[in-house]
């Protein structure tokens, strides 16, 4: 038994920390919010992290990665989460579209999109869900007909993160002539400023341009651009939302402000109410689990048995822990907290900014409830 | 990084579930009932034939790992005998040790041993022999008190540090075991023309349990670890492992029981002796509560460690 990330770990999350204490405004919030200069500052610290080999650093090498250790992402995974994912979209991009198309894609393909990535140069929306397909995500209705040697997509996809930003879709559409609802569903990678889609931003708690409606109308795919057999896309969405659910380290954000606020409160500590002591300490034996739990994930995935239920479980705990830290956090400095402005907000309204944030936790990539389901198939079987 | 178990202690905790199992598993706490005498006769001498006298969990990660699994396997079956506390007998000295609150001094089968190692919560060790006064025969079947003999001491940190993460991995065993024993009654028990297991308000209670129990399962192996890896500078940590075990007991006890029906409150269950049997270490010295405050006021002094605390949380040591 070891827990050291040793010296190239810690190594490495120092130098992280020292490239975004030096790139990185001291109130950034990450890329949705109401200043639009943070936007172009997630996309300078993505290059330049990029330059440095950091922003794919598990990939292999020969996709424009180092060939890094999981354990390696999960430092970066960590670092950029804690510190508002100065990514921005690209997180999803190294976490799963990467991967997703390293494991199904073809040459053609694989050339066309992984230095792309690696470069940070190419930015990926998810096309899932549906009005009507939710939870219920094998239920989606978008058609992908026949055309020629390609295809003709016609459907709506919802709460579509970065879609107003994004160069790419990675889109599920279903092909005619299937019988069961996991048949037919084929994955399309399509670029979006191809003609007949349109996107519509959704106003939400989580910040302008984040959640968008995306409609595609009668849009033109060509046979390059189906990702895996086509008909067999279910296989590849469960996996691309496995390598998702443990792909964002939400605990780690939780250790930063639970650390941040805890230095803010040295010296006062009596002053909190009995029960609210007791609450931070189960906050910081939470954020604990948590990262165990999602590191359990990250030791199954380099040996090479990555697993639905250990995810599932992850999830969970991770969510709750995120959910239950923002309430914590808020407690602490009561109504204070509802403050947004970064000047007079505690902590420049980091606190609010993550409060907001963990409220989605518990439904983005799979609702608790589906990941309760996952679990509880894997240890009642079937029913 | 590297989450596994040693093989030692897996191979320990293998032969140990194996030699529990032959003995007849939770049968041996329910014939203890009735006959105390075979927690000496069968369990004492099936813990000498493993070799439990000779493991030192303070030696190094891997013995405490040992350590760690004989106190999970045996808290799987509420084994009737002192297991925290004899496994943290010295070598060659066999005392078992206990960690007490304010008087009453109390064990969990204090009267097998003539001599106890106390370390109380005010931070003082010393001596203890067992009074002979017995607790209650539903809910404290073998807790006796215990009487200070001599003087004390200042108690050694790395002791209780031991006693309360080895607690934890007891009590692991028994919601691991509780879990095990709920899911295999809902699944057979068909109620509505169909099992349990078909409801989704049961799956998604078995799916928290099963959180509860995988998550307190990683922090009991890291807490050992820590405990071992860093002896003296691991309270917090100790703590930490120490409450999350005793809500995941009563969360998951209580799921499990509920789960039974009114089987569950039977004897003739097994969920019903792990429910009684377990009861004293959910409460001795302390309980849920006391034992928050105690980890809190261990955080303020010696640092909980996280990917985020500053060096000067941890004595002045570097992270």
């Amino acid at each position: 038994m070891d827990y050291e990330f040793g010296q190239e770990g810690d190594q490495l999350r120092s130098d992280l920390r020292e490239l975004i204490a030096d790139r990185l405004p001291p109130d950034f919030l990450g890329a949705f919010t109401d200043e639009p200069g943070d936007l172009a500052i997630t996309q300078r610290f993505c290059k330049e992290l990029a330059a440095r080999g950091l922003l794919t650093l598990s990939w292999p090498e020969e996709f424009g990665g180092l060939g890094g250790s999981l354990w390696m992402q999960t430092v970066v995974r960590e670092e950029m989460w804690a510190h508002h994912e100065p990514r921005g979209a690209q997180y999803m991009g190294v976490n799963w579209v990467g991967p997703s198309i390293m494991e199904f894609g073809t040459a053609g393909q694989k050339a066309l999109h992984l230095p792309a990535l690696a470069a940070g140069e190419e930015i990926w929306c998810q096309g899932f869900s549906e009005p009507d397909a939710g939870s219920d995500l094998s239920a989606l209705s978008t058609r992908a007909d026949r055309d020629g040697d390609g295809w003709r997509i016609s459907g709506q996809k919802i709460w579509t993160s970065y879609a107003t930003m994004a160069d790419y879709c990675f889109l599920a559409g279903r092909v005619a002539g299937s019988g069961d609802k996991h048949d037919g569903i084929t994955l399309f990678l399509i670029p979006m400023d191809r003609a007949g889609i349109e996107v519509r931003p959704i106003k939400s708690m989580l910040g302008p341009h984040h959640l968008n409606e995306c409609f595609f109308d009668n849009v033109w795919a060509g046979p390059d651009e189906v990702l895996g057999p086509v008909g067999q896309g279910w296989k590849i969405i469960r996996r691309t939302l496995a390598y998702e659910r443990v792909g964002v380290a939400r605990y780690a954000r939780c250790d930063r402000l639970l650390a941040l606020v805890g230095r803010e409160l040295e010296g006062t500590w009596d002053s909190l109410a009995p029960a609210l002591r007791a609450r931070w300490s189960r906050a910081l034996i939470k954020v604990r689990v948590a990262r165990l739990l999602a590191y359990r994930c990250v030791a199954a995935q380099a040996r090479g048995e990555p697993s639905d239920a250990l995810a599932s479980v992850a999830r969970v705990a991770v969510t709750q822990c995120d959910q239950e830290v923002a309430e914590t956090l808020f407690q602490v400095f009561g109504h204070q907290s509802l403050a947004g402005a970064r000047s007079e907000a505690p902590l420049h309204g980091a606190l609010e900014d993550h409060w907001r944030y963990a409220q989605a936790s518990t439904v983005a990539s799979g609702t608790i409830e589906i990941q309760r389901s996952l679990i509880a198939r894997s240890v009642l079987g079937p029913s | 990084m590297d989450l596994a178990l040693p093989p030692v202690a897996d191979e320990f905790a293998a032969a140990a579930e194996r030699a529990v199992v032959g003995m007849g598993g939770v049968e041996v706490a329910r014939r203890a009932e009735a006959d105390p005498t075979i927690r000496t006769t069968e369990v004492q001498a099936m813990l000498e034939a493993l070799g439990v006298p000779d493991i030192d969990p303070r030696a190094d990660v891997d013995s405490a790992a040992v350590a760690g699994e004989l106190c999970r396997i045996a808290g799987r079956h509420v084994l009737p005998f002192p297991i925290v506390g004899y496994v943290m007998a010295r070598p060659g000295e066999g005392v078992p040790a206990v960690l007490a609150s304010a008087p009453p001094l109390r064990a969990e089968h204090g009267d097998l041993f003539d001599q106890w190692v106390v370390h109380d919560l005010s931070g003082d060790v010393g001596a203890a022999t067992p009074s002979g006064q017995r607790m209650g025969d539903r809910l404290a079947p073998f807790t006796t008190d215990l009487v200070r003999q001599g003087p004390s001491r200042p108690s050694d940190l790395v002791e209780v540090q031991y006693l309360y993460v080895l607690w934890a991995s007891y009590l692991l065993g028994v919601v691991e075991r509780a879990l095990e024993l709920a899911i295999g009654h809902v699944k057979d028990r068909v109620q509505f023309g169909r099992p349990l297991a078909a409801l989704q308000s049961v799956k998604f209670q078995v799916a928290d349990a099963t959180v509860a129990v995988d998550g307190l399962r990683e922090l009991v192996r890291f807490t050992l670890w820590r405990v071992a890896s860093d002896p003296g500078h691991a309270l917090a940590d100790a703590l930490a492992a120490r409450l999350q075990s005793l809500e995941a007991a009563q969360s998951v006890l209580r799921l499990a029981q509920q789960l039974h029906g009114a089987a569950g409150l039977c004897d003739e269950y097994d969920i019903s002796i792990l429910v009684r049997h377990v009861q004293p270490a959910l409460r001795l010295p302390i309980d849920a509560d006391a034992t928050s405050d105690l980890f809190f006021e261990a955080t303020r002094i010696h640092g909980f460690e996280s990917l985020f605390s500053s060096p000067s949380d941890h004595d002045g040591r570097a992270r």
